[in-house]
């Protein structure tokens, strides 16, 4: 009995430590993939960094992203069930990867949206003051624990 | 229950946007929570196809008889009238029944409306297109293109094939880097086109009538540079060279798809010398483009690195891709981008203010340099001429897509098949998307808060997984070229002034005079 309580109790720390720390199982899912889906170049170091997606329906998508990752890499690399999102691949020609930031965080991000942005921006739902394409925000080690918001789509609607 | 509760979100939602919306506020922002193929169920009070208005086909004649000269009222080259008319009389949705050929269309007037429909796209959109290149790559030479999966190209092709070939390409010829990357060759080639206007100049300094041809030779100097890394010296060709024989069989393109599609389809029944030459044409220009990729593959070889967007292509999809994409690029890629640059340059004649403003802004941000890349980028007044243009006088006065579903649109179950045409002149030249919608005010795309505006009712290059393909290259060139010819003229125009026709893009009718006077 003492025997089983201990193995209950270690192997369930065991497990809650997994989730928490996302430590195995996402690195490896993200070492197989990113090579032939990433849509940027290689981090050629292995700084990992935090990044949320709180999505319209209040569900969190916590996960951990290579530095250099760009927000869709992470949905793609890291298999993040949110439907639709980056339909047209990362292309600038669709607004499918629309997130809004904080503003303390949008302030902090290196570079303005580009024009080609900002057209494809003007055209997505819900549009705010501190709203970005994912496919354009390119994860620094700075951004440790970024939260996103990502606005209801079609795909929300449709079920 | 989701079901239901993403019809109760798109109410409220519905409601809440017209409180937080007021009339002077900014775009008339989106007041719909998408496309719901599941709303359109639930909704009890949806009509169906018949119900839509439209003129009403005759029998065994349908609507054809309509575009008959003389008889029937309508004119090909008048569409863009014929659509106002349309609107006016029967409203934001209008039924095109019983055309010779074609599927049934629908005209759609209504931004909100067009949102709907491009945010409820599938993975793959079906995208109407023309049936004679349709005819010539899957019928007449589907040898060739039906030799290899997936490589037909991104015109006139659809569903898995066309999605696997557009993600090939997309990612070479859509990233903005790449574009800007020819910042350089495609200024020099805008130099080019600056000296020939001097050459071609006559005594009042004033271009000749067939100007327009002029600038499709740029056009054509320009895509050679992108598509195929090669100057095929337009301007200065001689009678049977390649470049020649290239810009002959474009021409010959453009003069005979107009021809073939807008016309009643006898080429359907047997090959008119009209379809013999149009097959000709572009047996020539798919000979050209395969005979530059091979030489691109050699280089390619040699150098082991790729420094252009076809040895890109090369390496990252083969050779055959790059040559068919290429051959997409010079088919659709010259004349919608020289109507565009010849429209905004007649229209910038007649608007010394405009031309003095953008003057200003060009000189300042070269300050005396030659244009660098990301140069462009500074001279947002340039870019919203470019828009504002394209609003008033978008150079494709419509896009459309055929829906892979059966659709709600504007209140009509719309039947899966159905060609769904959105009328984008009509919506840019209206008062209800754009405020002061007949004023040329390219203003209201850098002030977008003081200006109503919806972004759907006038996308020039489209939306989406099938937003134009060259949309990052004639963005560069028309910029590039507009800066270099404002930079180095003063230009008015002292004739009467010029109606816009469908020819078959929608430009100037009549003689391009500019004139255009040394700064």
């Amino acid at each position: 009995m003492f025997l089983k309580n201990c193995l209950r109790t270690f192997s369930g720390n065991q497990i809650r430590f997994l989730l928490n720390k996302n430590s195995i199982v996402p690195k490896y899912i993200n070492y197989k993939s990113s090579a032939s889906l990433s849509t940027t170049k290689l981090a050629l170091d292995d700084q990992k960094v935090k990044v949320t997606f709180v999505l319209n329906d209040g569900r969190r998508l916590e996960s951990e992203a290579k530095v250099g990752d760009s927000l869709l890499d992470v949905v793609v690399n890291n298999e993040l069930n949110i439907k639709g999102f980056g339909a047209c691949e990362g292309t600038v020609t669709c607004s499918t990867c629309h997130v809004i930031l904080k503003p303390e965080d949008f302030k902090k991000l290196p570079e303005e949206a580009s024009d080609e942005e900002r057209d494809m921006l003007d055209l997505a739902f819900g549009l705010s003051e501190t709203s970005r394409l994912g496919c354009q925000i390119i994860l620094s080690k700075e951004q440790d624990g970024l939260e996103v918001r990502v606005p209801e789509t079609i795909n929300d609607a449709r079920g | 229950m989701r079901h239901r509760l993403g019809v109760i979100k798109w109410r409220i939602r519905g409601i809440s946007t017209n409180v937080q919306c007021p009339v002077q506020g900014h775009r008339a922002r989106s007041t719909h929570a998408a496309v719901g193929s599941v709303f359109d169920t639930v909704s009890p009070s949806v009509k169906s196809w018949e119900e839509v208005p439209g003129p009403k086909p005759l029998p065994l004649l349908g609507n054809t008889w309509r575009f008959v000269p003389y008889i029937g009222g309508y004119s090909v080259e008048h569409v863009d009238k014929v659509c106002l008319s349309l609107r006016e009389k029967y409203g934001k949705c209008v039924k095109m029944a019983g055309l010779l050929g074609r599927p049934d269309m629908l005209f759609v007037f209504d931004a909100g409306e067009v949102e709907r429909v491009f945010r409820g796209e599938d993975s793959a959109p079906h995208r109407p297109s023309m049936p004679s290149l349709n005819y010539y790559k899957h019928t007449l030479r589907k040898d060739f293109f039906g030799a290899e999966k997936d490589c037909a190209g991104v015109i006139a092709v659809h569903g898995d094939s066309w999605a696997a070939f557009r993600t090939k390409v997309s990612k070479v010829a859509l990233s903005t880097s790449s574009a800007a990357h020819y910042t350089v060759p495609v200024a020099e080639v805008a130099d080019a086109f600056v000296n020939r206007i001097r050459e071609i100049r006559d005594e009042k300094s004033e271009t000749p009538g067939d100007f327009l041809n002029e600038v499709h030779k740029w056009s054509l100097e320009s895509l050679g540079l992108i598509a195929l890394d090669t100057r095929l010296g337009c301007f200065e060709s001689v009678e049977g060279s390649e470049s020649q024989r290239l810009i002959d069989a474009v021409h010959t393109f453009f003069i005979s798809v107009g021809e073939l599609e807008l016309r009643a389809p006898w080429w359907r029944i047997y090959p008119t010398a009209m379809f013999r030459r149009y097959v000709a044409a572009l047996d020539t220009i798919l000979s050209v483009t395969l005979s530059h990729v091979e030489r691109a593959l050699k280089e390619c070889e040699a150098n082991g690195g790729s420094k252009s967007l076809l040895q890109d292509l090369v390496t990252a999809a083969g050779p055959r891709v790059a040559a068919v994409a290429a051959l997409d690029l010079f088919l659709v890629g010259i004349d919608t981008t020289s109507n565009a640059v010849a429209s905004t340059l007649y229209q910038l004649a007649s608007r010394p203010h405009v031309q003095e403003r953008l003057h200003e802004e060009i000189t300042k941000v070269l300050q005396g340099k030659a244009l660098a890349p990301g140069d462009i980028n500074q001279m947002p007044y340039l870019k919203a001429c470019v828009k504002e243009v394209l609003r008033m006088y978008p150079v494709v006065i419509g896009n459309g897509r055929q829906l892979t579903k059966d659709t709600v649109i504007c209140g009509y179950n719309i039947p899966k098949g159905t060609q769904v045409i959105f009328q984008h002149y009509v919506m840019g030249n209206s008062e209800e998307y754009f405020s002061d919608a007949s004023e040329f005010r390219p203003e209201r795309w850098i002030q977008r808060s003081t200006y109503k505006h919806h972004a759907f009712a006038s996308l020039p290059f489209g939306f989406g997984k099938r937003m134009c393909l060259g949309r990052r290259f004639a963005e560069l060139e028309m910029h590039i070229a507009l800066c270099k010819i404002v930079q180095a003229f003063k230009m008015e125009y002292h004739h009467e002034p010029l109606d816009y026709h469908i020819h078959p893009m929608y430009t100037p009718n009549g003689p391009l005079r500019l004139k255009f006077i040394d700064r």
